[in-house]
Order: C-alpha cells, then structure tokens, then sequence
C-alpha cells in the first residue's frame, strides 16, 4: 500500500461522516444485524440457526467465509500485480482493494467466529496446534493475514493521525516483509478452503471432490478479483452518472480472461482425468448446477473478456465481471451445497431469519465502515474524491472504490507524505516514477 | 537488454511456467487420486489388533434395544420424542450415542433386520485429523475420544465423518460436539462396553480387533451360505474398530458403502504436506521479484535525473 507516485486526496481536518438516506438503510441493517448476534449469543445456534447434523455448515460458511474470502481477493492480488511485477498501471487502485480486503477480512473473521458454537475457546489452536488439520493452517493464515492488512493499513493511518515515534520505528524496516507475508499467507488460506473438502471424499459430489480442489479455489480467487473490480466500478460509476474508465477495465479482465480459460481447461481436464464426465450429462439437480457453473459461471464471461469486441463495450464488460463475481459465488455454493445434499440423509436446509440478518447486516457495516474510512483517511485518489464528493456522497452512499485513474502519472511529481519513507528502497526524498 | 528481444523471452518464460504447471499437475493428479498413505491399511491393522473392538453379528440381532437402554444410563443421556434411539428413524444425536435403527424385512425370509449404529472408531480417524485443536484424538486404546474443554466448535469433524457420526449439541448456548466413547471410563476399569454387557442374543461381541477380525472371518466362512462375504469396517477408510457381518448386503441396510479404503486424513496429507515448501518457494519468488522491481525503478530513477539535468542544462 506504498503511495508510490499517486497523489491521494488532500485529508480533511475533521472526522466526519455524511449521512444520506442509503447510509441510514444500512445503519438500520447494521443494527438489526447486531440484535441478530446478541440472539445468537445468548441463545446458541440451534436457536439462531437452521443447521443440523447433517447440515453442520450453511449459509455464514457459504456467503461470510468462502465467498467473502474469495471476493476479498482482490487485495493481495493487486499488491502481487503492483509492488511484485511491476504494473503501476493499477497503483491507484491499490489502497482501495486492499481497504475492500481489509473489511472483507475482518467481516470473516466475525462471521467465522460466530459460527464457532465454543467461541470463547478460538484462541486454543494456538497453544494446542492440530496441524494436521486444514482448519489449523486456515486459522493461522486468516488471523495473521488479516493481521498483517492491519499492519498494512497503520502505514495510511500514519498520514492521517501521526503514529507515536516508536510505531514508525517499528513499522519502517517491517515494509517490505510485511508486503510479502499479506502475498503468501493468502495464496495459502485461499487453496486451504479448497483443501477443507478433500477429507470429505466419499460425501462430497465427484462432479465437485478432486485433489485438485485447493488449486481450483486459488485460481478463482485470483481471477475473481478484476471481475470484482469491474463490477464495483460500473456500480460507482452508473451512481455518478459517468463512464467508467473502460480502457484500464479491459486490461485486467483480459488478464483474468486467460485465467479463466486455463481454469476450464483443468476443471473439465480433471472430470475427464477421474472418469467423471459421464456425470455431467447425467440431468441430476447436480448435474445441471454443474453446467450452469462452468458455461454460464466460467466459459460465457471468459469469452466476454478474450474477445477483444465484447471486453470494450460497457454492456458485455460489465456482464461478463457480474457472471465471473456470480459464477464464483455459485461454485462455493455448489461445493457447500449442492454437492452435500446427496449425503446428507435426506435432511434439508435453509437458512433462518436470524442467519440472514446477521450475513445482511454484517455486509452493511462493511459498506458503512468502508464509507467511513475513505472519507476520513487518504484511500482515493485527488480526483477520485473530488468527484465522490460533488456526486457521491449527496446523491447515494455509493463511493468511487478501486477506479483507476489513467491521469494520475501527471500529478505524480508532486510531495507526498509516503514518499518520504523508503518505500522501495529508494533514498529519502527520492520520487519514485514509473512507466506510463 | 535490447527492446526487440523482451517480449520474446517474456513470452517464451509465461509459456514455459504455464506449460510446466499444467504438465506437473496432470502428473500429480493420477498419484493425488491414488492417495498414498504415511501408514498403508496393512500396517495399520496389524498397529491396531490390540484395541478395544466391537463385533456386530446383524444375523443375530433382534432389535430389542437393551444395548440402547445400557447407553443411555451409563453416559446419562436423555431420551427424547424428536430423536427417536430405536425404530426406522432412529439417528445419532446429540442424546444419542448409540442406536438401533430398523431397516424393515429385508432378510432372506422376510425376517426384520436392525442396524445397531455408534461411533465406528476409525484406526485413522477423519474428525481426529480435521480437529484444529485435538479435541478429539485416538487413544492408545483404540478409542477415538473427545475432549469439550478445548474443543472451538467449529464442526469440522461433522463434516469430515464418512459415516456421520459426530453429532453437535444444538440446543445449548456453547454447543459441543457428542458421540460414542466407547465406554472409556470402562475402559480404564478393563470393563467391556456397557452396550455389548446388556446384550443378550450374542449380536455384540466385545474384545480386540484382531481377535474380532479373525472371529469375524471365522464365522463367514463358517456359513457361507448364510453371510454377506464381507466384514464392514475391515478396510472401509483404512479400518474401523467397530466390524460388521451380515446375511443382508450391506448397501441395502443404509451402510455407507462404496467408501475408500484409504484413511480418508491421507487425501489432505498428500496436500498439506505441499504447504511448508510452496511458502517457502513464493516467498523466494516474492523476494527475486521485488529485487528486480527496485534495480528496474533505480534505473529507470538514474536516466530521468540524467535527462533532466540535460534540460536544465539547455
């Protein structure tokens, strides 16, 4: 989260907040989503939930966890593209995916925990380390790496409320270690959500269960992330009323496009490898969810992104980014669910009342805490908040999260705090520059 | 480095990585699948004859639900109308550590058969492996035994049992997981389960496993005509310490069939064991490429001050 040659909005002197009728729904949300936790709680989860023996894991594990964690990849891999291979290109949208990773992981950490139905013992795989289980390496890698985007994110609040002297001390020579870690632990906990499924061989769908499954996870979780991108972006730009910024757009579905094509490649390799292939045609409820996963979840925004005439029209870009978010969504879906539902004695699951609140309130924090940090601390670039707030914040709550600014190598020359610090290695006062 | 020849080793270094990682993938997924185990099943067996084991003689059983009656008094566990311990709907739970489920008259002569279900105590146990604080564990005993004081809750062994045998305490506000201990208090008193003392007709034996795997054989081939040629829980996922024989296949009184016989643990193994050098290999990866990142922007640093002292000069 260097500030490299970007030139953030100047900081406000006051905290504030703006409130619009949108951020109050999602106050509201955020409160009902609270007494939904204080329920659960109190109550335990046969109370809060719909789970049950056969059905141990359900919608937190789907939504909070696999798909957030999934969706949330988009900041470690922007810190890969940016600080590793050397894409400044994408530097301006760097604080933002990683602010968007930050709150996704700290909305799975509460999710998770409150799935946890002894909560108050989370901190023994600490002392009585299992590790010989997927859930221990998960566990480790989730905290420390979203330990580490709290280290990542101190270097922002330092421009905004000076950190003590020893903080700084600290923080400086850990820079580049710590870009590192917040780059390795999620390639591991990414793939682990994958390898959680392999011990249920034999209950898992074999359309579904491969050894593969880790790799599969890592890869989507990867590709995920422009797509992710590409969505947020239309929807910040439709609220503003203004074109989104196509041309930076397509340069990084292109990229996920040739991701994704791999991907097919391994997932129908790997049927066909198995002797599963039969199975798809098969016209089951799985069967068919399968299908729609890799044509309509993979193959379809695939095509949309390596076709050169789809990936430049706004139509089909933002298509094509909505069906690879949903596709996704769909394939942890289909992993947790659909997958299950044979061995699952003929149980059923939905879920509750109190579970949704608590996914659809937890998610409205996140869009408000989000709201709050960008307005008070330097996240967006100069123009990106000029225009967040001449439209954003008067006529909805949608900011202008991860918009790249092809402009920003013109205002690069000018001071700027981080610059001072030895981002890469570079003397004191020294400006980094780059290639346009 | 001349322009004309970047792209072309760029290029050809993508192709080779890509190439390379889809070719070691297709070489490892064939050995993936065959999932070699730290411990192979013979081993295993012969590691675990001394343990405490049940057999299950399903000819033999009548359905009286005495050894459910033994269970329940000596764990203390309720009874109760939702989850049913005996009869056709009869199902683990939280209440219910063992029961005996009727699976209608299937036998050769139109006689009921009954299924007595507990916890089959794998040699090497899925939910002990997925356990990410050794809540539950194999004893030296053989018995798969859990631990509520540090168990997180998090139902990962729910999910890892092939038999579905875990069950989680749904009603309370700390929830903990439940199942068979297969009578460990008894255990350390050298005592047989409290199931296989209350039964009557010889349908539960107690002892060692190997003396019960041979007992077993000993029997099929006794009455070939009679039983099923098949011990269930010899090799289904590496063994289990509970073994079953029937005259009625198994698939047709709601046993899990079709089960690997390799411990289910040795599928995450082959990639968990992965995990230690892939961090490794990223992190040098990560350092490589960040070195290059700065030597590049250093260079890159050095002609703009070059040529900007060249307009200063003019």
């Amino acid at each position: 989260m260097s500030g490299g040659n970007v030139q953030h909005a100047p900081i406000r002197r006051r905290w504030g907040f703006g409130f619009t009728w949108v951020r109050l729904v999602l106050f509201a949300l955020g409160g009902l989503g609270l007494l939904a936790v204080t329920y659960r709680l109190i109550f335990g989860l046969g109370a809060a939930t719909n789970l049950n023996d056969d059905w141990p894991w359900g919608l937190w594990v789907w939504w909070d966890v696999m798909t957030g964690v999934a969706l949330a990849g988009g900041g470690y891999s922007t810190v890969l593209v940016v600080n590793f291979l050397g894409r400044e290109r994408y530097r301006p949208i760097e604080r933002a995916a990683c602010l968007t990773s930050l709150i996704g992981y700290l909305l799975v950490v509460g999710g998770l925990g409150l799935d946890l139905g002894r909560w108050f013992n989370a901190w023994r795989p600490l002392v009585s380390w299992g590790y010989h289980s997927v859930m221990f390496e998960l566990f480790i890698c989730v905290s420390g790496y979203t330990v580490v985007q709290i280290i990542e994110f101190l270097y922002v609040f330092d421009e905004r409320l000076p950190l003590p002297r020893i903080v700084r001390r600290i923080l400086s020579p850990l820079y580049v270690p710590i870009l590192i870690v917040g780059v390795i632990l999620p390639f591991l906990h990414q793939s682990a959500l994958g390898s959680l499924y392999l011990i249920a061989k034999g209950r898992l769908d074999p359309l579904w269960w491969s050894m593969l499954l880790p790799l599969f996870f890592l890869v989507s979780s990867f590709y995920v992330g422009p797509a992710m991108v590409t969505v947020e972006n239309f929807l910040s730009a439709s609220a503003q009323g203004r074109r989104p910024p196509i041309d930076v757009l397509s340069g990084m579905v292109r990229f996920a496009g040739k991701l994704m094509t791999w991907y097919l490649v391994l997932r129908v390799g790997d049927l066909a490898i198995r002797g599963v292939l039969p199975r798809v045609w098969e016209g089951s409820v799985q069967s068919q969810l399968f299908v729609v996963e890799v044509v309509v979840g993979i193959a379809v925004p695939a095509a949309l992104f390596l076709v050169r005439s789809t990936r430049l029209q706004p139509f089909w870009l933002a298509t094509g980014g909505a069906l690879a978010v949903l596709g996704v969504a769909l394939g942890r879906a289909n992993v947790v669910f659909t997958a299950m539902a044979d061995s699952a004695h003929g149980a059923t699951y939905a879920p509750s009342i109190v579970e949704l609140a608590v996914t659809v309130g937890l998610i409205s924090i996140g869009i408000l805490a989000y709201l709050f940090v960008v307005e008070n601390f330097p996240i967006l670039t100069e123009e990106e908040a000029a225009e967040a707030s001449s439209h954003v914040v008067q006529r909805t709550m949608l900011p202008v999260p991860l918009r790249p600014i092809p402009s920003y190598v013109a205002s690069a020359r000018r001071g700027h705090p981080l610059d001072r610090r030895e981002v890469a290695g570079l003397k004191t006062g020294e400006a980094i520059s780059s290639s346009p | 480095m001349p322009p004309n020849t970047r792209i072309p080793r760029r290029t050809f270094l993508k192709a080779v990585a890509v190439t390379a990682g889809t070719a070691g993938i297709a070489t490892a997924l064939p050995a993936g699948s065959a999932a070699a185990s730290g411990t192979p099943p013979e081993d295993l067996a012969e590691e675990h004859a001394g343990d405490r084991a049940l057999l299950i003689d399903l000819t033999k059983c009548v359905g009286c639900g005495r050894c459910v009656d033994a269970c329940k008094a000596e764990n203390g566990l309720a009874w109760r109308e939702d989850h049913p311990a005996r009869g056709p709907d009869a199902t683990l739970a939280a209440a219910n550590w063992s029961v005996v489920r009727s699976e209608g008259r299937v036998g050769a002569g139109g006689e009921p058969r009954y299924v007595k279900t507990q916890c089959m105590h794998c040699l090497d146990p899925a939910c002990a492996s997925a356990c990410f604080v050794k809540a539950l564990h194999k004893q030296d005993n053989g018995i798969v035994a859990y631990d509520p004081s540090i168990c997180v809750g998090c139902r990962y062994c729910l999910m890892a049992c092939p038999f579905g045998v875990p069950s989680f305490d749904w009603d309370a506000t700390f929830g903990s997981v439940t199942k068979c201990d297969l009578c460990d208090e008894r255990a350390e008193r050298g005592e047989p389960t409290a199931c296989s003392e209350a039964c009557l007709t010889g349908a539960i034996t107690f002892g060692s496993r190997g003396e019960l795997l041979k007992e077993a054989h000993r029997r099929i081939a006794a009455r070939p005509d009679r039983y099923v040629d098949h011990v269930y829980g010899e090799h289904e996922v590496g063994g289990t310490s509970i073994l079953y024989v029937s005259d009625v296949p198994f698939e047709e009184l709601g046993f899990a069939t079709g089960l690997p016989t390799d411990p289910l643990p040795s599928y995450t193994w082959e990639v968990s064991r992965l995990i230690p050098p892939t961090a490794a290999g990223l992190g040098l990866t990560l350092i490589a490429l960040y070195a290059r990142r700065r030597q590049v922007l250093r260079a890159q640093e050095l002609r703009e001050a070059v040529a900007t002292g060249t307009e200063a000069q003019a």
